[in-house]
């Protein structure tokens, strides 16, 4: 078997703003060790003037950052304030994310008591006035740079603690902890083995930013005039702020200095945080069309025709949707089936135009009841939405919205759309939550979604979809996420509403059985291609392409025995990015042969069953004499 | 079993979460305080005391009690507001500098939350819609240079700019007119030092929202809605702003709760007679009685805050106030 | 439904659950019956099926089983000795000798881990890290579930699919030779093509291996494809148990009826599901008195409501816990033609 199945996307890099960074703080930490080194005026001149710069001087050759209000040195004095800020920083940092990280974990993992308590001191830490602390520490230990560092290590841990304590939470929820306990292991070893290192990333990234916050920290102190015994750029600035008026280069330039190195952290931090967390792909929600609007049947309630949507992402363009033309009879059931990763939701999502975040390309026709849902002005696809079609997804638990009434729901499509004013709106939703099957509609009505079984929450959302009176329902897996009593009435509702509303419905699932009851035609989709299609009993008594016939037998049965080997099919489904040349079940084929590799299979058979298969599965006998009619 | 019942509970347990918080955090800045050298019989002595009169002042003022009477002695006297008077502003209680201070720090915090919210809300939004765009770009790329820029930075900038080059805004808040006498004259002062506040805040907002939103708009129901043929502009301000403002709220009110504690930065930096720049002042010359009272301010806004934060989440999410969550 | 009762437990068995009994703290003092009262046992080399639908307390039961969930009353016997009495270190020695597989099987493998340190963690834990011996089983047992391959133990599971992570996780708990494997949901985060694979691949270990499972589904189908017996679970307790065949020819609880009536398609000849069952699973914070699925029974009667059903033999090795149990032959011959 081939060792990686799913293409690693480009590996997480870092950018040319941490490389920066890092630059910078190499620079800084350059001038820390080798200060006394460098050709800088000595560091005597901090307290003494030694008449060589000019008090105020400007910046210029001679003082490269100008003169202080004493005549000092402004750019030794900014050089001087290094090595504190980064002794300070550092150490403050190593303490803290040591010590908080420690904390985190144990009070994440163990919860309980220890949990409790945590929470508790961290709750009184946060709350607690630094400043007063500082101040007593002070008047009693002095101001060296050790108490600052015990001070901000001290105040710095609950920030570790909290990050910590909260990731070790989630991952304590996931199974490979589950599976490591039942291995035997120690909950010390599930803490350093199984825990640590993958908090580890998002830690580092915190301590980058921490170390920025030291940094802030001693410059607020320093401002306040109650910083360490030792030359800092927060006192330079604290100094030059009230000359400001007049000589800006004296708390501009070491503000700026500091700015940059905070900056310079904050950088650093996002870009680690990167590596584990990488940033939602920051493409450009937009939809663009191409070619051009070819109507072919305009009878059909929905007609596709050579429709392919691509996703313009960073790792190339996905082809989801790839030439498919499909077109839904009024009041007619179309089944659309597939595997995860077969497109099929994707085609769903291209006729209403509703993607989550990206850049997506949709070519070919679109029409609904004759709309081009395409090109149309924005109003015109807006209003055909609202009004022609209904949409249910797969999963009940989030396709409503958690913070509003159901009945402010329901109503909602009505009121945007016109169709109704807001007394007979609301007499409508009351009449729909009965349509669906829900008891007691009247106080339903009232409750929000998480009062609601996935059961009811499902039929709320049909509900919300007929609200006005749509001629096409589009489902997308509407039972998947149901139990099978559940689901078994799910589509019972749906094939009566059906019937009731000579509604067309198209129903998207991965699960064949589904459609084989409750559809009259069934389309067969492989990547991004709809691979077979025509009358649903036709396909499953006398199934033509191979990809449909393995899908088939490879679904476990109630009527094989026990324990009978099930057929598979070996390998994965093609990448919708680099698309095979010739057929795209090809690689995973038990009848490929040479042609099958190089060559597309075209579209074979009649108007109403046709295939794309260079070797098409034999249709039994018995069959071929009873069923050849068609429909 | 009524919601009500239900939520009073988790408010109460919450409550007395926080209570202890109060009791530890002001027990130990008043065993902090009782450590430094300064003797309150000293000061009230005036010069030159005798040991006698010293002894009798120490009486008087209970100063011979253990700490832990003095400290409950304080707090019985703070809730009614009884601090005790100045050590160095003579005739003056701690009460009077604090009601005389807290004014402008509450109007300061109201100003910088209101340019912060009124920023990060918009840009958030706009944002959101269309992440990778221009708006986003340029706003979460200037939220990343906001949140280098300390307070004293970006004050200093500010001032520098619009006080100093442009002339447009005094650098120094003096002689501040009342916001109900001369509200032009009060905001034109109380521009820079609440926008140097704002523009801290924003970034952190914009960020918090920008995230959520985003994470919210991944859900089902939002591309439902847009299948539903809703407007943008209806879905992100209708179903996309309130479930994603959990986050968000929880830092306005924390920011809230520090600014009410005293901008202190700010404060002196633009010499704003606040709470802050009082506690700054009441440090330096260790004017006790007043710290105290600052930190208790401080520490009683937290809890209540905290306590108001958690009854604003049951209002923005019902799930919370069901206890479904 | 909802049966108690442990007549139907064999003597000599691997595994013997009796009487298991987990609740849980819910907030404001209620109390979740997540389990209440199952009995089941396991023979060496057979395979049990639980099915039922969510709620129904069947990943709890395997949670307990393995003692990751504190059972709150009842025995979990391994070869006799009972481990629901066991704590910390003693605990930690019989652990080794059940493995368990989990539904999502991305989520079960330490993301910052390379596989080859996964799938010898247990015998790092156990200090058998005798080098080329142990290096050399997890080759031997990664071929076994299909990853032969030079590198396949260099990578980390993001550059795994979903069915080679489920491999990866089976032969993490082969390496550990247990007597038992429980396995939750091992394929129903998976697609269709990709499950048949796993199923065919548990089958030939448990030929190879001689493996001993409890096999937890709510796919009726995928439960008659690798059980022995099977057990149908209802809102925590025991509806009906009984050897595959016998339960899928001769469904006897209405519960079990209603749960095939409504695969689509409903092959078994039995009436429309909605005739089955009505209404909705009751809350575990509260369950149904007498037997637990009479709310939504058609047959349930008085006495379904104050008298327990206790499981009760109809066939041999065939139980079901109901007052009103329903004869229902699977016709055959046109379907069977059918389908092969």
């Amino acid at each position: 078997m081939a060792p990686a199945e799913r293409a690693s996307p480009r590996g997480p890099r870092l950018g040319l703003a941490v490389w920066l960074s890092l630059g910078w703080i190499g620079l800084l930490v350059f001038f820390a060790v080798f200060e006394g080194l460098l050709p800088i005026r000595e560091p005597e001149a901090l307290g003494i003037r030694t008449g060589e710069v000019e008090k105020y001087e400007d910046p210029g050759w001679n003082a490269l950052f100008g003169g202080d209000s004493r005549g000092r040195d402004l750019f030794a004095l900014v050089v001087a304030g290094i090595r504190p800020a980064l002794i300070l920083g550092v150490t403050v940092t190593a303490i803290a994310a040591f010590l908080g990280t420690l904390l985190g974990l144990v009070s994440g993992y163990l919860r309980g008591t220890v949990d409790a308590v945590t929470a508790v001191v961290i709750d009184i830490v946060l709350a607690f006035p630094v400043l007063v602390l500082i101040i007593a520490v002070r008047a009693t230990y002095g101001n060296s740079l050790w108490i600052f560092i015990v001070l901000f290590s001290l105040t710095g841990i609950p920030g570790y603690a909290r990050i910590v304590r909260g990731a070790t939470f989630s991952l304590a929820e996931r199974e490979f902890v589950d599976a490591a306990v039942s291995m035997g292991a120690t909950r010390w070893r599930v803490i350093w083995k199984e825990l640590a290192p993958n908090i580890a990333l998002p830690v580092l990234s915190f301590a980058a930013i921490g170390f920025a916050i030291v940094i802030i920290a001693e410059g607020g102190l320093a401002f306040l005039g109650l910083s360490i015994d030792q030359p800092t750029w927060g006192q330079l600035i604290s100094q030059g702020a009230s000359d400001i008026q007049r000589h800006w280069h004296v708390a501009i330039i070491p503000a700026t200095v500091m700015a940059v190195t905070i900056l310079a952290f904050n950088l650093l931090g996002d870009g680690l945080r990167e590596l584990f967390a990488p940033k939602e792909i920051l493409t450009q929600r937009r939809l663009h069309a191409a070619g051009r609007h070819a109507p072919g049947d305009r009878n059909a309630v929905l007609d596709i025709d050579h429709l392919s949507t691509t996703l313009h992402t960073p790792n190339g363009d996905v082809h989801a949707v790839d030439d498919v033309s499909l077109s839904v009879a009024p009041g007619e059931a179309v089944g659309i089936v597939g595997e995860s990763g077969s497109g099929k939701t994707m085609l769903l999502r291209s006729i209403v135009g509703a993607f989550a975040l990206g850049d997506v390309t949709r070519s070919g026709t679109i029409a609904v009841e004759g709309v081009d849902m395409i090109r149309s002005e924005p109003s015109t696809i807006s209003a055909t939405l609202g009004t022609r079609i209904g949409m249910v997804s797969q999963n009940p638990l989030t396709a409503l919205n958690p913070v509003r009434r159901i009945e402010h729901q329901i109503i909602e499509p009505m009121l945007v759309h016109g169709t109704a004013t807001k007394s007979e709106a609301r007499a409508r939703a009351l009449e729909l939550m009965e349509a669906v099957g829900i008891p007691a509609p009247e106080r339903r009505l009232r409750e929000y979604p998480h009062q609601l079984s996935g059961g009811m929450r499902q039929r709320v959302t049909i509900a919300i979809a007929l609200a006005n009176d749509p001629s096409l329902l589009l489902a997308d897996e509407p039972t998947t996420a149901l139990d099978v009593t559940v689901q078994d009435q799910i589509l019972r509702l749906l094939a009566q509403l059906r019937t009731e509303r000579n509604m067309a419905l198209v129903l998207v699932t991965h699960d064949l059985a589904v459609v084989k009851g409750f559809t009259d035609r069934v389309a067969i989709v492989y990547g991004g291609e709809i691979v077979e299609e025509g009358p649903t009993d036709r396909i499953f008594q006398a199934p033509r392409h191979r990809y449909t016939l393995a899908l088939m037998q490879s679904m476990p049965d109630l009527d094989l025995p026990s324990h009978s080997e099930l057929t598979t099919i070996e390998g994965a489904p093609p990448s919708l990015i680099d698309r095979p040349i010739g057929c795209r079940f090809a690689a995973r084929c038990p009848a490929a042969a040479d042609p099958c590799m190089d060559e597309h299979p075209t579209m074979a058979g009649d108007e109403s069953h046709r295939w794309a298969c260079h070797f098409p599965a034999d249709v039994p006998a018995a069959i071929e004499q009873g069923g050849s009619d068609g429909r | 079993m009524s919601v009500l019942a239900l939520r009073l509970r988790t408010i109460a347990t919450r409550a007395a979460r926080l209570l202890l918080v109060f009791f530890v955090v002001t027990f130990f800045t008043f065993f902090l305080l009782d450590q430094a050298p300064t003797d309150p019989a000293v000061i009230r002595a005036g010069l030159n005391p005798t040991p006698e009169v010293l002894e009798e002042i120490r009486a008087e003022l209970g100063l011979n009690d253990s700490l832990v009477v003095r400290y409950f002695r304080w707090v019985g006297d703070a809730v009614r507001f009884d601090f005790g008077d100045s050590y160095t502003v003579q005739g003056f209680t701690t009460w009077d500098l604090i009601s005389e201070a807290l004014p402008n720090t509450l109007e300061l915090m109201v100003l910088a939350e209101i340019m912060a919210i009124g920023m990060a809300v918009p840009l958030a939004i706009r944002s959101a819609r269309r992440p990778g765009g221009l708006v986003d770009r340029v706003s979460s790329a200037s939220a990343f240079g906001l949140l280098a820029l300390p307070s004293f930075v970006l004050g200093i900038y500010l001032a520098f700019v619009f006080g100093v080059r442009l002339g447009w805004f005094p650098t120094i808040v003096d002689n501040l007119p009342s916001i109900w006498s001369d509200p032009f004259g009060n905001l034109r002062q109380m521009f820079l030092p609440s926008l140097t506040l704002a523009l801290n805040l924003v970034a952190v907002y914009l960020r918090l929202l920008r995230g959520d939103m985003l994470d919210t708009l991944q859900q089902d129901y939002v591309m439902l809605a847009q299948a539903r043929g809703l407007s943008e502009r209806r879905i992100m301000w209708r179903h996309v702003l309130r479930p994603s403002s959990l986050n968000f709220t929880t830092a306005v009110g924390l920011n809230v709760a520090g600014l009410i504690g005293g901008a202190f930065i700010v404060e002196i930096l633009f010499a704003i007679n606040g709470i802050g720049k009082l506690a700054i002042f009441s440090i330096t010359v260790e004017d006790y009685p007043v710290v105290a009272a600052v930190v208790a301010l401080l520490t009683v806004s937290y809890v209540m805050v905290n306590l108001a934060i958690d009854l604003f989440y049951a209002v923005l999410d019902p799930r919370i106030r069901h206890g479904a969550r | 439904m909802a049966g108690s009762g442990s007549d139907h437990l064999r003597d000599e068995v691997v595994l013997r659950v009796e009487d298991l009994v987990v609740q849980f703290p819910a907030p404001h003092g209620e109390t979740v019956h997540a389990v209440s009262g199952v009995s089941f046992d396991l023979d060496g080399g057979e395979t049990l099926g639980i099915v039922g639908e969510s709620g129904c307390g069947k990943t709890t039961v395997g949670r307990a089983v393995m003692q990751l969930e504190p059972a709150t009353d009842g025995r979990v016997e391994l070869h006799g000795d009972d481990l629901t009495s066991l704590r910390g270190e003693r605990l930690r020695q019989v652990r080794r000798d059940m493995q368990m597989i989990f539904q999502d099987p991305v989520s079960s493998i330490n993301p910052s881990r390379r596989i080859r340190d996964v799938v010898r963690e247990g015998l790092d834990m156990w200090a058998e890290k005798d080098g080329p011996r142990s290096a050399q089983l997890v080759d031997e047992i990664l071929v076994a579930v299909g990853l032969g391959g030079d590198d396949v133990g260099e990578r980390r599971a993001h550059e795994f699919s979903g069915g080679q992570c489920q491999r990866i996780c089976i032969a993490r708990a082969l390496v550990m030779d247990p007597k038992v494997l429980i396995l939750d949901e091992p394929v129903s985060a998976l697609d269709v093509s990709v499950q048949a694979q796993i199923l065919n691949l548990l089958e030939q270990l448990k030929q190879r291996f001689g493996l001993t499972m409890v096999f937890i589904s709510h796919d009726l189908a995928v439960v008659k494809n690798v059980s022995d017996r099977v057990l149908v679970m209802y809102l925590g307790k025991v509806c009906e148990i009984a050897q595959t065949d016998q339960l899928f020819d001769a469904p006897t609880h209405p519960y079990t009826q209603a749960l095939l009536a409504s695969i689509p398609g409903n092959r078994l000849g039995l009436p429309p599901a909605d005739e089955l069952i009505s209404g909705e699973l009751p809350s575990p914070l509260d369950p149904p008195s007498g037997c637990r699925f009479r709310t939504r029974c058609p047959h349930a009667d008085e006495r379904c409501a104050s008298d327990e059903p206790a499981l009760v033999e109809h066939q041999p090795g065939h139980w079901v816990a109901c007052h009103h149990p329903q004869a229902h032959l699977r016709p055959r011959g046109d379907d069977q033609a059918e389908a092969s």
